[in-house]
């Protein structure tokens, strides 16, 4: 284990705040558990007992009968608030006297540093540059985030769990919502930053970024797997590819969605149902990308004159 | 989840968040505190500089001035001080009566002024805005009435109480104005009056402060006391410079944008005191951080050429000069910042970065290091492998001038073609006013191509120049067959050090299979032609002659304590070992001379059969240097810069032969070599010749166009960091620790030792590099045509630490062009006649810069004979004629006949060689001398005025002084006189010498060549003349002229009949033997020294 380069890596003023993320995401994943079982256990209660149903409203777990059933926002959210303000003040500060700005020497358009590192924020979207071409992981797939995160409340017909924490009721927004940011965005972004190091190579923790590292390690397109060579026949190749992935993926989320959300997937519109299973396979997509990629050095799927997948 | 029991009462609404608020406040307010004192204090640690500053300087200054005090004291009571005192107070006394006078006058008037004053200004004002008003006014009948009005104001009468009590009545306007300007004018003559009297006293005053001021060692209390109050009157700020202020933003592209804040904390650099790191400690303390930064800067003389004002610190010293938040940051020794400060141990890294032309760079103590690097990548043949902005120029310059001579021909060939078009034209033309023209034109272009006749003669010639400039810095291996023995080169490939432990030639780590296939190459590519045979010499005359003719200068002989001489060329303690006889005779008859002449147009060794096929005799040398074949230039000499001491055969002979004794073992001992006529090795010897570059330093047959194999370092110093190939030791690097040196020879050559903290940076891997050139290697598993090539040069510590120097400050210039040192005037031609100077190793001889030692210094033969050393040339340029000088360069003889011996000092056994310089060169030489000594150039000799026969009696009588016998010592042509004279003919110094350098001469020839046997204090200053020290015949009676220009002009006229007169005339008088001459010329020269 190389102690002293793991320290130089985690102590950089750079990853201070993945350092930071990584505990403060696992405290309150808890957090936001620990209140979602509460208050599921609640809804258990008062679902058996509809007079208590009536009298209670307030989403707080256990109570007592005699407890108010509303409270005000002012005092009782605000001062909450306005401590949390301070601490956050408090901890603002304190960074910026202690760390000053990680700023590097002047550029120099001859000589690229190595690695060469996005900010801790955009390493996740560096990290997708490994696994499709620019085109892809630069602009389409970050566009598709974005219209993604922005279609959410469009599709979301549930009306059960808006303000107050729940499991039960939003089993698949919240699964969906860990398997993309937790899994996904996060691991990315630690992957970019503490495993991948000069020439963007795989290195585990404690491993010495050696800059003189040599690896042999050769990926293949998929359609030269399967032995064709002309690029018209690999296009039409990637495409039955990709196409069947969304359509048997298409076929398998189907059934599982339907048989676990039947309240749903009756509410959902065709349009918004649709456009909920294409995001999602895109989703799904990613990972699988990856793995096919680290497991079986498989570069591309899907190799156009345009862009590749 | 375990049970918890449920409160009575909600906790929302109930519990209380006071304690949370408290502490968070408590926090937050210590947070803004802590915010508050890192921005004045934490970021600005110069503040504690200044503080400490204040402090320590202002008791020093105290300490400085009770001392000071005490000194002027003792000077004020000498009894010069107490005689200007005297005159001092004689002088303000004889001038107090009246001075008294008008000081009382003054003040009495000066009451009055003021009195008149008042009311004067305030009718005055009143008068001028009357005026105006009627200037102004349009209508005639307004102005007239606005007349009569203004007359009548200035007719009204005024009163002013004066001074005195009493009232004065003016009766009108014109008189007030009249008193007012008499009473002014009184007042300024008063004053000129005083100032005429306290003249003579006031400058009695200032020769008394400048006498304590000359005569103090350090600052007068009075200075000092300005230094404390200033001191003292000192806030916190930021103290910056601004580099080319002021061009930043008229020039973008010459704006330096360096901002230096180093003075914020360095605050005593400019001080005018000498601060050392122990005068700025705490009392009783080791000095601490403050101490050594308040040190004031070591080199004065360096600041006065380099203003800081205008330069800054950076721009010499690197780091980073805008950051003040700390020392490493100031520094810039932290990872992101690309110029970090150069080290104690390379800070003349800086001077390198814009002097990288000047090839000796020195004031004072600094620039030895930069300036032995620089010499170093010369002599140790670096320039052969790497590339180097003005370092053995000659081959790029000879290919450029070949393109230029190219593309004149083609200018012609167009031009030839143009003018018969014109002329065609012409022919066919309407008028005749057009024909006229066009053949003007064709005329023209003619004239033209005349003048490109004339330019590519001119680059003919510069091209010979230069191919007689060019040199390599090894021998010729052309030559190996005539000149070692066969055996003895695998021995020497293998490892040059176990032979010569002092040689130039590296250490190239070559296997056995290497050797032997290199040095088949270089056997078979070899030239057989016969060399002539001589006879056996006197080995024992010869090594007299090794040693007196000045070998040494440049050679060494013996081994470890027992060498003495030079290191600027080969050590030939085993020269015998290896060397050939007859080869050696020519040599050492004439180094320059070639077996046979190269072509570089066909790229041959042009041999007497090409010389045949034409009808030549086979004859080339300078004069005859064009090739038979194609008319191109040829390389006639031996590239080496080893120069004909112009000896005759038989010297020669004997020199050779005693060197041909100096060996250890005999050549038959050595294993046999035979394999090295195998041919099948040759191709393979080939290839590694090329791939170590071997023909960067030696000139190998079919190889003379080899290119240079290593990297450009021009600008090495600023390569980025990470372009260092570390290869698997660039962790180590980084983190220090572990020295991955092992061999202790190598080990010994770091100059900071072990590496003990962490080296990854350009000092550190250039260190590294030259201690152990192939430890990047180091765990690598490579070919051998892969394997790192760089020889080890077995350089010593110093060595190390003076390339390492030299290459730190081989970087861009950050500089803006105005502020980089690209002289044109004189300076440009002493930078250039270095280069000469160094190449040749003039100063292994001769003593060029005060201080100096040269090699011939050192050695034990001239400890007793200093008389016998080589002229000091500390003034050259203002001694000789360039003329002249020019002549000497070229023929040292100064005889086309008899050659072997000195032109000038024909009594010197050292010999001034022949170093057949180029035209170039010898230009080159006598413009650096005049520009070193800031002579004029061209130089136009003064007239000497021609003596009267009383003049020349006076002359003879001071020539011939028994006081001062110049023919003494100075030789005058007979064989007899001439075995005990010490300086040279004065018949010589006609055409030679400048007459006001002579006359200086004559006055303090100790000033002008320190250690010089000619005695000091012939002429003494007497009435505003120069009149001579010893008695003087009655005939000088009246002659109020210099007795020195005298003896100059006389000097000039000399003629050898005259010489010999006086000379015969003296030698009567001191016949008794000339072994009490030479007696008294060792004692002269002692009392010289």
């Amino acid at each position: 284990m190389d102690w002293k380069q793991l320290w130089e890596i985690l102590s950089a003023p750079d990853n201070v705040p993945i350092i930071a993320m990584i505990p403060l995401l696992a405290f309150y994943i808890y957090l936001a558990w620990k209140q979602a079982h509460a208050n599921d256990l609640l809804i258990a209660e008062l679902a058996a007992d509809p007079a208590l149903a009536k009298t209670h409203h307030r989403k707080t777990w256990p109570f007592r009968p005699g407890w108010q059933k509303e409270v005000h926002v002012w005092p009782f959210l605000l001062r909450v608030e306005f401590l949390a303000a301070i601490i956050v003040t408090i901890i603002l500060m304190v960074w910026s006297i202690t760390l000053n700005a990680p700023l590097e020497e002047p550029a120099n358009p001859n000589l690229t540093m190595n690695p060469a590192k996005a900010p801790w924020y955009f390493l996740g979207l560096q990290e997708m540059l490994v696994y499709f071409d620019p085109w892809i992981a630069g602009v389409v797939m970050p566009t598709l985030i974005i219209i993604g995160l922005m279609v959410i409340p469009y599709i979301d017909t549930n009306p059960l769990g808006a303000g107050y924490y729940t499991w039960k009721q939003r089993k698949f927004a919240i699964g969906t919502f860990l398997f993309g940011f937790v899994i996904l965005w996060v691991s990315m972004i630690f992957i970019g930053t503490f495993i991948r190091g000069p020439g963007w190579q795989w290195f585990w923790p404690g491993q010495t970024w050696d800059h003189n590292r040599l690896i042999y390690e050769v990926n293949r397109d998929l359609p030269d797997i399967f032995g064709i060579t002309s690029n018209f026949w690999k296009g039409i190749f990637g495409a039955i590819v990709v196409g069947g992935y969304f359509i048997v993926g298409g076929l398998i989320v189907n059934g599982l969605f339907r048989r676990s959300n039947p309240k749903d997937y009756k509410r959902m519109s065709l349009l918004q149902y649709s456009l909920m299973m294409t995001f999602f396979l895109i989703m799904v997509a990613l990972p699988i990308k990856i793995l096919i990629r680290l497991l079986f050095h498989i570069k591309y799927v899907w190799i156009t004159p345009w862009f590749n997948i | 989840m375990p049970e918890k029991s449920i409160p009575e009462n909600d906790p929302i609404v109930t519990k209380s968040l006071a304690p949370h608020y408290v502490v968070c406040m408590v926090i937050l307010m210590a947070t803004l505190f802590w915010a508050l004192w890192d921005e004045d204090f934490g970021q600005r640690p110069w503040k504690t500089f200044q503080h400490e500053w204040k402090e320590r300087y202002s008791s020093f200054l105290k300490a400085a001035r009770t001392q000071s005090a005490q000194s002027q004291k003792e000077i004020e009571s000498g009894a010069d001080y107490q005689k200007l005192q005297q005159d001092y107070e004689a002088a303000s006394q004889s001038a107090a009566p009246r001075i008294k006078e008008i000081n009382e006058r003054l003040r009495s008037l000066g009451a009055e002024l003021l009195a008149v004053q008042n009311v004067f200004t305030d009718r005055r004002a009143y008068v001028n805005a009357s005026t105006y008003d009627m200037e102004t006014t349009s209508s005639p009948s307004s102005k007239k009435s606005k007349q009569q009005d203004l007359d009548a104001y200035k007719s009204k009468p005024s009163s002013v109480e004066m001074p005195d009590g009493k009232k004065r009545t003016f009766k009108n306007f014109d008189e007030l104005e009249e008193t007012y300007n008499e009473l002014r004018n009184e007042r300024t003559q008063l004053s000129a009056e005083l100032g005429e009297l306290l003249k003579p006293v006031n400058e009695k005053k200032e020769l008394m402060d400048s006498y304590v001021t000359d005569h103090m060692v350090s600052l007068t209390p009075a200075q000092l006391q300005n230094l404390q109050n200033d001191v003292e009157s000192l806030t916190p700020k930021v103290r910056q410079i601004n580099v080319n202020e002021h061009a930043a933003n008229l020039e973008r592209e010459d704006s330096a944008q360096i901002v230096d804040r180093c003075e914020s904390c360095h605050l005593g650099i400019r001080e005018p005191l000498k601060l050392t790191a122990a005068s700025m400690s705490l009392k009783g303390k080791k000095p601490d951080e403050y101490a050594r930064a308040f040190t004031s800067h070591p080199e004065r003389d360096l600041l006065r050429i380099h203003d800081p004002e205008k330069f800054g610190c950076s721009p010499c010293h690197q780091g980073n000069g805008r950051a003040t938040t700390s020392v490493e940051k100031a520094h810039g020794n932290y990872e992101h910042w690309l110029w970090p400060i150069f080290t104690p141990q390379n800070y003349e890294a800086g001077c390198q970065i814009c002097h990288s032309a000047d090839m000796v760079l020195t004031v004072n103590d600094v620039g030895w290091v930069v300036s032995e690097g620089k010499d170093l990548f010369r002599q140790r043949g670096c320039v052969g492998c790497h590339r180097y902005e003005g370092y053995d120029k000659e081959p790029e310059d000879l290919l450029a001038n070949g393109q230029e001579i190219k593309l004149l021909e083609q200018k012609k060939k167009d031009n030839l073609k143009q003018a018969d078009d014109f002329m065609a034209q012409a022919d066919q033309a309407q008028t005749n006013e057009e024909a006229n023209h066009l053949n003007e034109r064709a005329v023209a272009l003619k004239v033209e191509n005349s003048k490109v006749d004339l330019r590519v003669m001119q680059l003919d010639r510069t091209t010979k120049s230069l191919f007689q400039d060019m040199k390599k810095v090894g021998p010729n291996l052309k030559d190996v067959r005539l000149k070692l023995d066969k055996n003895w080169i695998p021995v020497w490939l293998k490892k040059p050090t176990d032979f010569r432990p002092t040689t130039k030639m590296p250490n190239f780590r070559l296997n056995d299979e290497q050797i032997k296939a290199i040095a088949a190459y270089v056997w078979q590519s070899g030239l057989t032609d016969p060399l002539p045979k001589h006879k056996p010499g006197n080995a024992a005359h010869g090594k007299e002659l090794f040693e007196a003719r000045g070998c040494l200068a440049c050679h060494s002989i013996g081994e470890g304590d027992q060498m003495q001489g030079g290191t600027f060329a080969a050590n030939l303690t085993r020269v015998g070992e290896k060397a050939n006889y007859d080869y050696l005779v020519r040599w050492v008859h004439n180094a320059r001379e070639r077996t046979r002449p190269y072509c570089p147009y066909e790229k041959k060794d042009i041999g007497p059969e090409d010389y045949k096929k034409k009808g030549l005799p086979y004859v080339f040398d300078l004069d005859h240097s064009k090739c038979p074949n194609d008319g191109h230039e040829l390389q006639v000499q031996n590239m080496t810069v080893m120069p004909s001491l112009r000896l005759s055969e038989s010297d020669a002979e004997d020199i050779a032969s005693f060197l041909i004794t100096q060996k250890k073992k005999n050549p038959s001992d050595y294993p046999d070599a035979s394999f090295m006529d195998d041919p099948s090795l040759k191709a393979e010897g080939k290839k590694w010749i090329q791939f170590f570059g071997c023909a960067g330093c030696h000139e190998i047959s079919g190889l003379e166009e080899e290119g240079r194999i290593g990297t450009e370092l021009t600008t090495e110093g600023s390569k980025p960091v990470e372009r260092l190939d570390l290869a698997l030791l660039t962790e180590v690097a980084q983190r220090g620790g572990r020295e991955p040196i092992s061999d202790p020879e190598d080990l010994a050559r770091l100059p900071e030792g072990p590496a003990k903290e962490p080296w990854y940076d350009h000092k550190g891997f250039f260190e590294h590099k030259l201690a152990e050139p192939n430890i990047w290697d180091l765990g690598k598993i490579k070919p051998p045509s892969e394997q790192l090539r760089m020889p080890n040069l077995h350089l010593t510590k110093e060595q190390v630490r003076a390339l390492t120097t030299f290459l730190l400050g081989s970087q861009e210039n950050p500089l803006p062009p105005s502020y980089q040192y690209r002289p044109l005037d004189y300076r440009k031609d002493i930078q250039e006649g270095w280069w000469v100077v160094k190449k040749y190793n003039c100063m292994g001889c001769h003593q060029l810069i005060p201080g100096q030692r040269t090699i011939l210094m050192g050695l034990a033969r001239y400890q007793d004979a200093q008389e016998q050393l080589p002229p000091k040339l500390l003034t050259e340029g203002a001694r000789v004629d360039p003329q002249w000088l020019l002549r000497f360069l070229k023929n040292p003889a100064l005889n086309d006949q008899d050659t072997n011996r000195n032109g000038i000092r024909s009594y010197l056994q050292v010999r001034m060689p022949t170093f057949s310089f180029s035209e170039n060169e010898l230009g080159k030489l006598v413009r650096f001398f005049q520009a070193l000594s800031r002579q004029p150039f061209p130089y136009i000799p003064e007239e000497v005025p021609v003596l009267t026969a009383k003049e020349t009696e006076m002359a003879r009588s001071l020539f011939s002084s028994t006081a001062a016998p110049c023919l003494k010592c100075h030789a005058t042509g007979e064989p007899a006189h001439d075995r005990t004279a010490t300086a040279p003919n004065f018949l010589q110094a006609r055409g030679r010498l400048k007459p006001d350098w002579m006359e200086q001469w004559m006055l303090d020839p100790q000033a002008i060549s320190p250690g010089t046997s000619m005695p000091s204090g012939l002429f003494k200053r007497q009435n505003n003349h120069w009149v001579f020290s010893g008695p003087t015949p009655p005939s000088f009676q009246g002659y109020d002229k210099d007795h020195t220009k005298l003896l100059v002009d006389y000097i000039l006229q000399l003629t050898p009949e005259e010489q010999r007169r006086v000379s015969a005339s003296m030698g009567r008088s001191s016949a008794a033997g000339s072994s009490k001459a030479s007696g008294a010329s060792a004692g002269g020269h002692g009392a010289g020294k």
